[in-house]
Protein backbone atom coordinates (compact mmCIF):
# COMPACT_ATOMS: atom_id res chain seq x y z
CA UNK A 1 0.00 0.00 0.00
CA UNK A 2 0.79 3.46 -0.67
CA UNK A 3 2.19 4.95 2.22
CA UNK A 4 1.05 9.12 2.91
CA UNK A 5 3.39 11.40 3.39
CA UNK A 6 3.28 15.12 4.78
CA UNK A 7 1.03 17.17 2.64
CA UNK A 8 3.56 20.02 2.83
CA UNK A 9 5.38 18.61 0.70
CA UNK A 10 4.91 18.66 -3.12
CA UNK A 11 4.03 15.34 -4.99
CA UNK A 12 6.72 16.04 -7.33
CA UNK A 13 9.84 18.17 -6.85
CA UNK A 14 12.89 18.30 -9.70
CA UNK A 15 15.63 20.59 -9.53
CA UNK A 16 18.84 20.84 -12.39
CA UNK A 17 17.40 17.76 -13.73
CA UNK A 18 19.86 15.98 -16.06
CA UNK A 19 19.84 12.85 -17.69
CA UNK A 20 23.27 12.25 -20.76
CA UNK A 21 22.92 9.38 -22.99
CA UNK A 22 25.96 8.14 -24.65
CA UNK A 23 27.72 10.84 -26.57
CA UNK A 24 26.98 13.50 -24.65
CA UNK A 25 23.21 13.81 -25.91
CA UNK A 26 21.27 15.20 -23.50
CA UNK A 27 17.78 13.85 -23.62
CA UNK A 28 17.04 16.43 -19.94
CA UNK A 29 19.18 19.32 -19.41
CA UNK A 30 18.86 21.39 -16.46
CA UNK A 31 15.08 20.44 -15.55
CA UNK A 32 13.08 22.43 -13.12
CA UNK A 33 9.59 21.70 -11.94
CA UNK A 34 7.23 21.19 -8.84
CA UNK A 35 4.12 19.57 -8.92
CA UNK A 36 1.75 20.10 -5.89
CA UNK A 37 -0.15 17.10 -4.05
CA UNK A 38 -3.87 16.34 -5.79
CA UNK A 39 -2.90 18.39 -9.31
CA UNK A 40 -3.40 17.20 -12.60
CA UNK A 41 -0.02 18.25 -14.30
CA UNK A 42 0.17 18.19 -18.06
CA UNK A 43 3.63 17.62 -19.24
CA UNK A 44 3.62 18.64 -23.10
CA UNK A 45 6.47 18.52 -25.34
CA UNK A 46 6.91 16.74 -29.18
CA UNK A 47 8.97 13.60 -29.46
CA UNK A 48 12.28 13.66 -28.63
CA UNK A 49 11.63 16.73 -26.15
CA UNK A 50 12.44 14.60 -22.98
CA UNK A 51 9.26 14.09 -21.50
CA UNK A 52 9.91 10.01 -21.76
CA UNK A 53 13.06 10.53 -19.92
CA UNK A 54 11.99 12.34 -17.54
CA UNK A 55 9.20 10.22 -16.69
CA UNK A 56 11.08 6.96 -16.29
CA UNK A 57 13.68 9.18 -14.35
CA UNK A 58 10.61 9.91 -11.87
CA UNK A 59 9.21 6.67 -11.84
CA UNK A 60 12.83 5.00 -11.01
CA UNK A 61 13.74 3.11 -14.26
CA UNK A 62 16.03 5.42 -15.27
CA UNK A 63 19.11 7.05 -13.17
CA UNK A 64 19.75 11.23 -13.55
CA UNK A 65 23.07 11.69 -14.86
CA UNK A 66 22.60 15.15 -12.78
CA UNK A 67 20.19 17.20 -10.38
CA UNK A 68 17.62 15.86 -8.17
CA UNK A 69 14.29 14.74 -8.32
CA UNK A 70 11.87 13.59 -5.10
CA UNK A 71 8.68 11.78 -5.73
CA UNK A 72 6.09 11.70 -3.00
CA UNK A 73 8.53 13.45 -0.63
CA UNK A 74 11.18 10.42 -1.64
CA UNK A 75 14.63 10.57 -3.47
CA UNK A 76 14.41 8.64 -6.68
CA UNK A 77 17.82 7.58 -6.42
CA UNK A 78 18.57 7.12 -2.91
CA UNK A 79 14.95 6.08 -1.72
CA UNK A 80 13.63 4.18 -4.58
CA UNK A 81 12.07 1.66 -3.32
CA UNK A 82 10.22 4.41 -1.01
CA UNK A 83 8.99 6.68 -4.50
CA UNK A 84 8.14 2.78 -5.95
CA UNK A 85 5.54 1.95 -2.99
CA UNK A 86 4.04 5.43 -3.82
CA UNK A 87 3.45 5.87 -7.04
CA UNK A 88 1.19 3.81 -10.01
CA UNK A 89 2.36 3.67 -13.45
CA UNK A 90 1.21 3.83 -17.01
CA UNK A 91 3.99 3.78 -18.90
CA UNK A 92 3.96 4.39 -23.21
CA UNK A 93 2.26 1.61 -25.53
CA UNK A 94 0.61 -0.22 -22.55
CA UNK A 95 3.72 -2.92 -22.15
CA UNK A 96 1.14 -6.07 -20.78
CA UNK A 97 1.72 -9.39 -21.20
CA UNK A 98 -1.29 -10.53 -24.33
CA UNK A 99 -0.91 -13.81 -23.10
CA UNK A 100 -2.53 -13.27 -19.64
CA UNK A 101 -5.86 -12.23 -18.60
CA UNK A 102 -6.74 -9.27 -17.09
CA UNK A 103 -7.52 -10.95 -14.06
CA UNK A 104 -4.15 -12.43 -13.51
CA UNK A 105 -2.47 -9.28 -14.79
CA UNK A 106 -4.51 -7.56 -11.71
CA UNK A 107 -3.62 -10.34 -8.92
CA UNK A 108 -0.29 -10.10 -10.09
CA UNK A 109 0.20 -6.66 -9.76
CA UNK A 110 -1.32 -6.75 -6.42
CA UNK A 111 1.36 -9.42 -5.31
CA UNK A 112 4.17 -7.19 -6.20
CA UNK A 113 2.69 -4.24 -3.95
CA UNK A 114 2.55 -7.19 -1.25
CA UNK A 115 -0.97 -7.79 -1.43
CA UNK A 116 -2.09 -11.83 0.15
CA UNK A 117 -3.83 -13.94 -2.49
CA UNK A 118 -7.49 -12.90 -0.98
CA UNK A 119 -7.03 -9.29 -0.98
CA UNK A 120 -5.53 -8.84 -4.66
CA UNK A 121 -8.44 -10.85 -5.41
CA UNK A 122 -10.83 -8.42 -4.31
CA UNK A 123 -8.96 -5.38 -5.63
CA UNK A 124 -8.56 -6.79 -9.13
CA UNK A 125 -12.43 -7.32 -8.94
CA UNK A 126 -13.23 -3.73 -7.62
CA UNK A 127 -10.78 -2.13 -10.67
CA UNK A 128 -12.13 -4.30 -12.92
CA UNK A 129 -15.48 -3.14 -12.16
CA UNK A 130 -14.43 0.35 -12.31
CA UNK A 131 -12.52 0.37 -15.84
CA UNK A 132 -15.12 -1.60 -17.26
CA UNK A 133 -13.56 -4.43 -17.97
CA UNK A 134 -15.58 -6.80 -15.65
CA UNK A 135 -16.78 -9.03 -18.69
CA UNK A 136 -13.64 -8.88 -20.15
CA UNK A 137 -11.31 -10.00 -17.19
CA UNK A 138 -11.20 -13.36 -17.81
CA UNK A 139 -10.27 -13.16 -21.15
CA UNK A 140 -6.55 -12.88 -22.61
CA UNK A 141 -4.89 -9.19 -23.53
CA UNK A 142 -4.18 -10.01 -26.91
CA UNK A 143 -8.02 -10.27 -27.51
CA UNK A 144 -8.49 -6.51 -25.77
CA UNK A 145 -9.07 -3.46 -28.05
CA UNK A 146 -6.48 -0.86 -27.70
CA UNK A 147 -9.02 1.39 -25.52
CA UNK A 148 -9.15 -2.11 -23.56
CA UNK A 149 -5.35 -2.31 -22.57
CA UNK A 150 -5.06 1.16 -21.65
CA UNK A 151 -8.20 1.03 -19.19
CA UNK A 152 -6.37 -2.11 -17.89
CA UNK A 153 -3.04 -0.34 -17.56
CA UNK A 154 -4.50 2.06 -15.86
CA UNK A 155 -6.25 -0.44 -13.34
CA UNK A 156 -3.14 -1.76 -13.06
CA UNK A 157 -1.12 1.13 -12.03
CA UNK A 158 -3.90 1.87 -9.35
CA UNK A 159 -3.89 -1.29 -7.73
CA UNK A 160 -1.78 -0.20 -4.63
CA UNK A 161 -3.65 3.01 -4.46
CA UNK A 162 -0.79 5.09 -5.48
CA UNK A 163 -0.69 9.00 -3.99
CA UNK A 164 1.15 10.25 -7.53
CA UNK A 165 -0.18 8.50 -11.30
CA UNK A 166 2.60 8.78 -13.88
CA UNK A 167 0.56 8.38 -17.13
CA UNK A 168 3.03 8.44 -20.28
CA UNK A 169 0.70 9.22 -23.28
CA UNK A 170 -2.03 7.28 -22.00
CA UNK A 171 -4.82 8.04 -25.39
CA UNK A 172 -2.02 7.61 -27.65
CA UNK A 173 -3.25 5.90 -30.68
CA UNK A 174 -7.37 5.52 -29.43
CA UNK A 175 -10.13 6.56 -30.91
CA UNK A 176 -11.94 9.61 -29.39
CA UNK A 177 -14.70 7.44 -27.66
CA UNK A 178 -11.75 5.82 -25.70
CA UNK A 179 -10.01 8.65 -25.30
CA UNK A 180 -13.34 10.18 -23.75
CA UNK A 181 -13.54 7.23 -21.63
CA UNK A 182 -10.06 7.83 -20.31
CA UNK A 183 -10.39 11.17 -19.58
CA UNK A 184 -13.28 10.84 -17.41
CA UNK A 185 -11.31 8.32 -15.70
CA UNK A 186 -8.72 10.33 -14.75
CA UNK A 187 -10.60 13.53 -13.65
CA UNK A 188 -12.21 10.47 -11.72
CA UNK A 189 -9.14 9.32 -10.13
CA UNK A 190 -7.40 12.91 -9.85
CA UNK A 191 -11.36 14.29 -7.83
CA UNK A 192 -10.41 10.94 -5.40
CA UNK A 193 -7.28 12.73 -4.27
CA UNK A 194 -4.90 11.18 -6.73
CA UNK A 195 -1.81 13.80 -8.26
CA UNK A 196 -1.63 12.86 -11.97
CA UNK A 197 1.69 13.40 -13.84
CA UNK A 198 0.72 13.15 -17.55
CA UNK A 199 3.01 13.32 -20.25
CA UNK A 200 1.16 14.04 -24.06
CA UNK A 201 1.67 15.40 -27.05
CA UNK A 202 -1.71 16.08 -27.60
CA UNK A 203 -2.89 19.76 -27.01
CA UNK A 204 -6.09 19.02 -26.70
CA UNK A 205 -5.55 16.35 -23.55
CA UNK A 206 -3.37 18.85 -21.81
CA UNK A 207 -5.98 21.16 -21.83
CA UNK A 208 -8.92 19.20 -20.83
CA UNK A 209 -6.92 17.55 -18.35
CA UNK A 210 -4.44 19.36 -16.48
CA UNK A 211 -4.58 21.96 -13.71
CA UNK A 212 -1.13 23.36 -15.24
CA UNK A 213 1.03 22.52 -18.03
CA UNK A 214 4.84 22.78 -18.41
CA UNK A 215 6.39 22.94 -21.70
CA UNK A 216 9.59 20.89 -22.32
CA UNK A 217 11.81 21.36 -25.19
CA UNK A 218 15.25 20.49 -26.03
CA UNK A 219 15.23 19.11 -22.65
CA UNK A 220 14.11 22.06 -20.58
CA UNK A 221 10.88 23.48 -19.33
CA UNK A 222 10.28 26.40 -22.16
CA UNK A 223 6.95 27.68 -19.93
CA UNK A 224 4.53 26.74 -17.53
CA UNK A 225 1.40 27.47 -15.91
CA UNK A 226 -2.55 27.09 -16.31
CA UNK A 227 -3.86 26.70 -19.96
CA UNK A 228 -5.55 30.12 -19.41
CA UNK A 229 -2.47 31.90 -18.25
CA UNK A 230 0.04 30.42 -20.99
CA UNK A 231 -2.65 31.61 -23.37
CA UNK A 232 -2.71 34.57 -21.94
CA UNK A 233 1.20 35.14 -21.98
CA UNK A 234 0.65 34.95 -26.19
CA UNK A 235 -1.39 37.62 -26.26
CA UNK A 236 -4.93 38.37 -26.21
CA UNK A 237 -8.41 37.26 -28.07
CA UNK A 238 -8.57 38.66 -31.69
CA UNK A 239 -12.41 39.33 -32.73
CA UNK A 240 -12.99 38.91 -36.49
CA UNK A 241 -15.57 40.89 -38.33
CA UNK A 242 -16.60 39.52 -41.72
CA UNK A 243 -18.21 42.18 -43.63
CA UNK A 244 -21.26 41.37 -45.38
CA UNK A 245 -20.59 41.93 -49.49
CA UNK A 246 -20.46 45.89 -50.49
CA UNK A 247 -20.05 47.05 -47.19
CA UNK A 248 -17.68 50.29 -46.16
CA UNK A 249 -14.72 48.48 -45.39
CA UNK A 250 -12.57 52.07 -44.15
CA UNK A 251 -15.49 52.98 -42.06
CA UNK A 252 -16.41 49.65 -40.27
CA UNK A 253 -12.18 49.67 -39.56
CA UNK A 254 -12.78 53.39 -37.84
CA UNK A 255 -16.34 52.32 -35.95
CA UNK A 256 -14.05 49.20 -34.49
CA UNK A 257 -11.21 51.08 -34.11
CA UNK A 258 -12.66 52.53 -31.17
CA UNK A 259 -13.67 49.50 -29.49
CA UNK A 260 -10.77 47.93 -29.89
CA UNK A 261 -6.83 47.87 -31.54
CA UNK A 262 -6.83 47.19 -35.04
CA UNK A 263 -5.12 43.60 -36.00
CA UNK A 264 -3.38 43.78 -39.38
CA UNK A 265 -5.71 41.48 -41.82
CA UNK A 266 -4.88 39.92 -45.53
CA UNK A 267 -8.88 39.38 -46.43
CA UNK A 268 -10.24 42.84 -47.58
CA UNK A 269 -13.63 42.11 -46.47
CA UNK A 270 -12.85 41.56 -42.67
CA UNK A 271 -12.01 43.58 -39.90
CA UNK A 272 -10.11 42.50 -36.59
CA UNK A 273 -9.49 43.63 -33.49
CA UNK A 274 -8.55 42.94 -29.99
CA UNK A 275 -10.75 41.33 -28.02
CA UNK A 276 -9.20 42.27 -23.65
CA UNK A 277 -12.51 40.83 -23.04
CA UNK A 278 -13.32 38.25 -25.14
CA UNK A 279 -16.75 37.53 -26.16
CA UNK A 280 -18.10 40.32 -24.22
CA UNK A 281 -16.49 42.50 -27.04
CA UNK A 282 -18.58 41.82 -29.34
CA UNK A 283 -22.33 43.22 -28.50
CA UNK A 284 -19.72 46.28 -28.05
CA UNK A 285 -18.63 45.64 -31.50
CA UNK A 286 -21.61 44.83 -33.07
CA UNK A 287 -23.82 47.99 -31.76
CA UNK A 288 -20.56 50.00 -32.87
CA UNK A 289 -20.77 48.67 -36.27
CA UNK A 290 -24.65 49.13 -36.48
CA UNK A 291 -24.35 52.95 -35.34
CA UNK A 292 -22.29 53.62 -38.47
CA UNK A 293 -24.71 51.79 -40.93
CA UNK A 294 -22.07 48.63 -41.65
CA UNK A 295 -23.78 45.34 -42.61
CA UNK A 296 -22.01 42.47 -40.54
CA UNK A 297 -21.96 38.70 -42.15
CA UNK A 298 -20.40 36.76 -38.90
CA UNK A 299 -18.68 37.60 -35.96
CA UNK A 300 -15.98 35.19 -34.20
CA UNK A 301 -14.06 35.40 -31.33
CA UNK A 302 -10.61 33.75 -31.75
CA UNK A 303 -8.47 32.56 -28.59
CA UNK A 304 -4.44 31.74 -28.45
CA UNK A 305 -4.10 27.99 -28.31
CA UNK A 306 -1.73 25.69 -26.81
CA UNK A 307 -0.13 25.19 -29.71
CA UNK A 308 0.55 29.14 -30.38
CA UNK A 309 1.78 28.91 -26.91
CA UNK A 310 4.62 25.94 -27.82
CA UNK A 311 5.05 28.29 -31.08
CA UNK A 312 5.77 31.41 -29.26
CA UNK A 313 8.21 29.46 -26.56
CA UNK A 314 9.81 27.17 -29.18
CA UNK A 315 9.40 29.14 -32.32
CA UNK A 316 8.10 25.95 -33.82
CA UNK A 317 4.62 24.48 -33.70
CA UNK A 318 3.64 21.28 -31.58
CA UNK A 319 2.50 19.13 -34.29
CA UNK A 320 5.68 20.18 -36.63
CA UNK A 321 8.73 19.73 -33.89
CA UNK A 322 6.90 15.70 -33.55
CA UNK A 323 10.51 14.35 -35.14
CA UNK A 324 12.79 16.98 -33.86
CA UNK A 325 15.14 14.60 -31.66
CA UNK A 326 16.75 11.63 -31.23
CA UNK A 327 16.90 11.75 -27.54
CA UNK A 328 13.86 10.03 -26.38
CA UNK A 329 14.87 6.97 -29.04
CA UNK A 330 17.90 6.81 -26.98
CA UNK A 331 16.00 5.67 -24.26
CA UNK A 332 14.39 2.73 -25.89
CA UNK A 333 17.69 1.95 -26.60
CA UNK A 334 19.19 1.29 -23.10
CA UNK A 335 16.45 0.09 -21.66
CA UNK A 336 15.69 -0.28 -17.67
CA UNK B 1 12.41 -9.73 8.82
CA UNK B 2 9.71 -12.14 8.89
CA UNK B 3 7.16 -10.02 7.18
CA UNK B 4 9.80 -8.93 4.30
CA UNK B 5 10.45 -12.89 3.60
CA UNK B 6 6.85 -13.38 3.25
CA UNK B 7 6.20 -10.21 1.01
CA UNK B 8 9.12 -11.18 -1.23
CA UNK B 9 7.74 -15.00 -1.16
CA UNK B 10 5.06 -14.35 -2.25
CA UNK B 11 6.75 -12.13 -5.62
CA UNK B 12 8.37 -15.11 -6.06
CA UNK B 13 5.38 -17.49 -5.90
CA UNK B 14 3.64 -15.06 -7.99
CA UNK B 15 5.93 -14.75 -10.90
CA UNK B 16 7.03 -18.18 -11.00
CA UNK B 17 3.65 -19.10 -11.46
CA UNK B 18 3.17 -16.51 -14.22
CA UNK B 19 6.59 -18.13 -15.72
CA UNK B 20 5.15 -21.32 -15.75
CA UNK B 21 1.87 -20.90 -16.96
CA UNK B 22 2.83 -18.87 -19.76
CA UNK B 23 5.19 -21.80 -20.49
CA UNK B 24 1.74 -23.81 -21.90
CA UNK B 25 0.79 -20.62 -23.56
CA UNK B 26 3.43 -20.60 -26.41
CA UNK B 27 3.50 -23.38 -28.04
CA UNK B 28 6.56 -22.48 -29.67
CA UNK B 29 8.11 -22.92 -26.12
CA UNK B 30 6.50 -26.11 -25.83
CA UNK B 31 8.13 -27.86 -28.80
CA UNK B 32 11.35 -27.63 -27.52
CA UNK B 33 10.92 -28.18 -23.76
CA UNK B 34 8.92 -31.46 -24.34
CA UNK B 35 9.12 -32.96 -27.27
CA UNK B 36 12.52 -32.02 -29.10
CA UNK B 37 14.24 -34.18 -26.36
CA UNK B 38 11.67 -37.10 -26.46
CA UNK B 39 12.26 -37.02 -30.59
CA UNK B 40 16.45 -37.15 -29.90
CA UNK B 41 15.77 -39.81 -27.52
CA UNK B 42 13.93 -42.00 -30.29
CA UNK B 43 16.92 -41.84 -32.89
CA UNK B 44 19.84 -42.36 -29.89
CA UNK B 45 17.72 -45.07 -28.71
CA UNK B 46 16.90 -46.74 -32.20
CA UNK B 47 19.70 -45.58 -33.79
CA UNK B 48 22.63 -46.15 -31.48
CA UNK B 49 21.84 -48.91 -29.36
CA UNK B 50 24.57 -51.40 -31.25
CA UNK B 51 27.16 -49.91 -28.87
CA UNK B 52 25.74 -51.54 -25.91
CA UNK B 53 27.44 -54.14 -27.49
CA UNK B 54 31.01 -52.65 -26.89
CA UNK B 55 33.52 -53.70 -24.31
CA UNK B 56 33.58 -50.42 -22.68
CA UNK B 57 29.64 -50.02 -22.28
CA UNK B 58 28.50 -50.79 -18.51
CA UNK B 59 25.90 -53.67 -18.05
CA UNK B 60 22.34 -52.02 -17.73
CA UNK B 61 19.00 -53.56 -17.39
CA UNK B 62 18.16 -51.14 -20.51
CA UNK B 63 19.57 -49.49 -23.06
CA UNK B 64 16.68 -47.03 -23.19
CA UNK B 65 16.92 -46.51 -18.97
CA UNK B 66 20.54 -45.45 -19.86
CA UNK B 67 20.19 -43.02 -22.41
CA UNK B 68 17.40 -41.38 -20.83
CA UNK B 69 19.26 -39.72 -18.42
CA UNK B 70 20.60 -37.51 -21.08
CA UNK B 71 16.94 -36.79 -22.29
CA UNK B 72 16.92 -35.21 -18.91
CA UNK B 73 19.82 -33.50 -19.30
CA UNK B 74 18.63 -31.95 -22.44
CA UNK B 75 15.27 -31.09 -21.28
CA UNK B 76 17.50 -29.45 -18.34
CA UNK B 77 19.07 -27.26 -20.66
CA UNK B 78 16.19 -26.09 -23.30
CA UNK B 79 14.18 -25.27 -19.80
CA UNK B 80 16.80 -23.03 -18.67
CA UNK B 81 17.45 -21.59 -22.11
CA UNK B 82 13.43 -20.51 -22.43
CA UNK B 83 13.53 -18.48 -19.12
CA UNK B 84 16.18 -16.79 -20.57
CA UNK B 85 14.23 -15.82 -24.01
CA UNK B 86 11.06 -15.30 -21.67
CA UNK B 87 12.97 -12.74 -20.08
CA UNK B 88 14.36 -11.53 -23.07
CA UNK B 89 11.34 -11.18 -24.42
CA UNK B 90 9.93 -9.70 -21.02
CA UNK B 91 12.19 -6.96 -21.78
CA UNK B 92 11.66 -6.52 -25.25
CA UNK B 93 8.04 -5.57 -24.88
CA UNK B 94 8.49 -3.42 -21.97
CA UNK B 95 6.90 -5.83 -19.67
CA UNK B 96 10.03 -5.94 -17.08
CA UNK B 97 9.99 -2.00 -16.72
CA UNK B 98 6.65 -3.23 -14.89
CA UNK B 99 8.51 -4.71 -12.39
CA UNK B 100 11.19 -2.98 -12.17
CA UNK B 101 8.96 -0.35 -10.95
CA UNK B 102 7.38 -1.87 -8.58
CA UNK B 103 8.67 -1.94 -4.43
CA UNK B 104 10.26 -5.41 -5.14
CA UNK B 105 13.90 -6.70 -4.31
CA UNK B 106 15.56 -7.52 -7.49
CA UNK B 107 16.81 -10.60 -6.51
CA UNK B 108 13.06 -11.59 -6.26
CA UNK B 109 13.01 -10.82 -10.10
CA UNK B 110 15.47 -13.54 -11.13
CA UNK B 111 14.09 -16.15 -7.79
CA UNK B 112 10.16 -15.77 -9.84
CA UNK B 113 11.73 -16.39 -12.83
CA UNK B 114 13.58 -19.50 -12.19
CA UNK B 115 10.97 -20.52 -9.27
CA UNK B 116 8.35 -20.97 -13.06
CA UNK B 117 12.09 -22.84 -14.53
CA UNK B 118 12.02 -25.31 -11.87
CA UNK B 119 8.28 -26.17 -12.03
CA UNK B 120 8.65 -26.57 -15.56
CA UNK B 121 11.94 -29.04 -15.14
CA UNK B 122 10.31 -31.18 -12.57
CA UNK B 123 7.21 -31.32 -15.14
CA UNK B 124 8.96 -32.13 -17.81
CA UNK B 125 10.89 -34.76 -16.04
CA UNK B 126 8.35 -36.42 -15.07
CA UNK B 127 7.29 -36.24 -18.67
CA UNK B 128 10.31 -37.68 -20.14
CA UNK B 129 10.25 -40.98 -17.41
CA UNK B 130 6.86 -41.87 -17.68
CA UNK B 131 7.41 -41.80 -21.73
CA UNK B 132 10.49 -43.65 -21.65
CA UNK B 133 9.00 -46.31 -19.03
CA UNK B 134 6.02 -46.79 -21.41
CA UNK B 135 8.76 -47.73 -24.58
CA UNK B 136 10.47 -50.16 -21.94
CA UNK B 137 13.13 -48.43 -20.15
CA UNK B 138 13.98 -49.97 -16.73
CA UNK B 139 14.41 -48.26 -13.91
CA UNK B 140 16.40 -50.40 -11.42
CA UNK B 141 16.75 -47.03 -8.65
CA UNK B 142 12.84 -47.41 -8.65
CA UNK B 143 10.62 -44.48 -7.55
CA UNK B 144 13.33 -42.74 -5.20
CA UNK B 145 16.19 -43.49 -8.25
CA UNK B 146 13.61 -41.87 -10.43
CA UNK B 147 12.73 -38.85 -8.03
CA UNK B 148 16.45 -38.42 -7.27
CA UNK B 149 17.41 -38.22 -10.96
CA UNK B 150 14.38 -35.66 -12.03
CA UNK B 151 15.83 -33.40 -8.81
CA UNK B 152 19.25 -33.22 -9.98
CA UNK B 153 18.40 -32.63 -13.45
CA UNK B 154 15.59 -29.94 -12.21
CA UNK B 155 18.33 -28.30 -10.46
CA UNK B 156 20.31 -27.71 -13.17
CA UNK B 157 17.87 -26.39 -15.71
CA UNK B 158 17.76 -23.87 -12.39
CA UNK B 159 21.47 -23.30 -12.94
CA UNK B 160 20.91 -23.60 -17.01
CA UNK B 161 18.39 -20.64 -16.28
CA UNK B 162 20.27 -18.42 -14.31
CA UNK B 163 22.92 -18.06 -17.03
CA UNK B 164 20.46 -17.56 -19.94
CA UNK B 165 18.28 -15.12 -17.75
CA UNK B 166 21.63 -13.48 -17.15
CA UNK B 167 22.39 -13.16 -20.89
CA UNK B 168 18.93 -12.06 -21.30
CA UNK B 169 19.24 -8.90 -19.00
CA UNK B 170 22.71 -8.23 -20.33
CA UNK B 171 21.43 -7.96 -23.53
CA UNK B 172 18.32 -7.77 -23.68
CA UNK B 173 17.79 -9.62 -27.14
CA UNK B 174 15.39 -12.27 -27.80
CA UNK B 175 17.39 -12.87 -31.34
CA UNK B 176 20.65 -13.16 -29.39
CA UNK B 177 19.00 -15.90 -26.76
CA UNK B 178 17.29 -17.98 -29.74
CA UNK B 179 20.50 -17.78 -31.45
CA UNK B 180 22.31 -19.75 -28.21
CA UNK B 181 19.89 -22.33 -28.89
CA UNK B 182 22.84 -24.81 -30.93
CA UNK B 183 25.35 -24.47 -28.09
CA UNK B 184 22.67 -26.47 -25.72
CA UNK B 185 23.94 -29.28 -27.91
CA UNK B 186 27.56 -28.18 -27.82
CA UNK B 187 27.20 -28.68 -23.41
CA UNK B 188 24.77 -31.69 -24.06
CA UNK B 189 27.66 -33.40 -26.87
CA UNK B 190 30.16 -32.40 -24.05
CA UNK B 191 29.05 -34.37 -21.78
CA UNK B 192 28.61 -38.22 -21.14
CA UNK B 193 24.71 -37.37 -22.10
CA UNK B 194 23.90 -40.75 -24.40
CA UNK B 195 27.40 -42.86 -24.00
CA UNK B 196 29.70 -44.01 -21.35
CA UNK B 197 32.66 -41.58 -20.15
CA UNK B 198 34.83 -43.85 -21.33
CA UNK B 199 33.40 -44.03 -24.85
CA UNK B 200 34.09 -40.79 -25.76
CA UNK B 201 37.38 -39.47 -28.24
CA UNK B 202 40.26 -38.84 -25.47
CA UNK B 203 40.04 -35.02 -26.24
CA UNK B 204 36.17 -35.06 -25.58
CA UNK B 205 37.07 -37.21 -22.45
CA UNK B 206 39.34 -34.90 -20.91
CA UNK B 207 36.48 -31.94 -21.83
CA UNK B 208 33.74 -33.46 -20.11
CA UNK B 209 35.64 -34.08 -16.91
CA UNK B 210 35.65 -29.58 -16.80
CA UNK B 211 31.72 -30.05 -17.68
CA UNK B 212 29.67 -29.68 -14.69
CA UNK B 213 27.09 -31.86 -16.34
CA UNK B 214 28.94 -34.90 -17.05
CA UNK B 215 28.50 -35.13 -13.25
CA UNK B 216 24.99 -34.25 -13.16
CA UNK B 217 24.15 -36.61 -15.91
CA UNK B 218 25.89 -39.45 -14.23
CA UNK B 219 24.83 -38.92 -11.08
CA UNK B 220 20.93 -39.09 -12.63
CA UNK B 221 22.09 -42.16 -14.28
CA UNK B 222 23.44 -44.03 -10.92
CA UNK B 223 20.42 -43.20 -9.16
CA UNK B 224 18.21 -44.77 -12.18
CA UNK B 225 20.26 -47.33 -12.59
CA UNK B 226 20.76 -48.27 -9.05
CA UNK B 227 24.64 -48.68 -9.97
CA UNK B 228 27.05 -46.38 -7.81
CA UNK B 229 29.80 -47.16 -10.61
CA UNK B 230 27.62 -45.30 -13.45
CA UNK B 231 28.12 -42.28 -11.58
CA UNK B 232 28.01 -40.68 -7.96
CA UNK B 233 24.94 -38.96 -7.15
CA UNK B 234 26.36 -36.63 -4.51
CA UNK B 235 28.76 -35.29 -6.92
CA UNK B 236 26.04 -34.93 -9.13
CA UNK B 237 23.96 -32.77 -6.61
CA UNK B 238 26.95 -30.39 -5.78
CA UNK B 239 26.99 -29.96 -8.90
CA UNK B 240 23.92 -29.14 -9.94
CA UNK B 241 23.80 -27.07 -6.31
CA UNK B 242 26.62 -25.28 -7.27
CA UNK B 243 26.00 -24.19 -10.61
CA UNK B 244 22.28 -23.22 -9.82
CA UNK B 245 23.88 -21.61 -7.05
CA UNK B 246 26.66 -19.74 -9.34
CA UNK B 247 24.57 -18.92 -12.07
CA UNK B 248 21.61 -17.45 -9.59
CA UNK B 249 23.98 -14.90 -8.56
CA UNK B 250 25.47 -14.24 -11.75
CA UNK B 251 21.65 -13.33 -12.88
CA UNK B 252 21.58 -11.26 -9.90
CA UNK B 253 24.70 -9.43 -10.46
CA UNK B 254 23.52 -8.67 -14.06
CA UNK B 255 20.40 -7.17 -12.66
CA UNK B 256 21.94 -4.82 -10.72
CA UNK B 257 24.76 -3.64 -13.16
CA UNK B 258 21.87 -3.08 -15.51
CA UNK B 259 20.14 -0.63 -12.65
CA UNK B 260 23.12 0.91 -11.95
CA UNK B 261 23.88 1.57 -15.51
CA UNK B 262 20.55 2.50 -16.41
Amino acid sequence: MATRSSSSQPAVAVRGLERAFKGGIKAVDGLDLEVPEGEIYGFLGPNGAGKTTTVRILVTLLRPTGGEARVAGHDVVSEADAVRRNIGVALQEAAIDPLMSGVELLRMQGALHGMRGSQARGRATELLERVGLTDAGGRRVGQYSGGMRRRLDLAMALVHRPKVLFLDEPTTGLDPTSRNALWREVRGLNDDGTTVFLTTQYLEEAEQLADRVGIIAGGGLVAEGTPAELKSRVGEPTLHVDLAEGADVPAAREALSAVGPLVDCRDDARVAIRAARGKATVPIAIRALDDAGIAVESVEVVSPTLDDVFAAVTGSTLEGAGDAGAADDEVAGVGA
Amino acid sequence: MIALVARESRVVGALGRRALSLQFRRAQLLMPTFVLPLLLLAVIASGTSAGRDLDQFPETSSYLGFVVAGTLLQGALLAGLTAGIAMASDIEGGFFDRLLAAPVHRTSLVLGRLAGTLGLAVLQMAWFLLVALLFGAGYPGGVLGAVGAAVLASLTAVGIGGIAIAIAIRTGSMNLMQSIFPFVFVLLFTAPAFFPRDLLTPTLHDIAAYNPLTYVVEGARGLLQDDSALGDPWLGLLAAVGLAAFSTGLAVLALRDRARRT
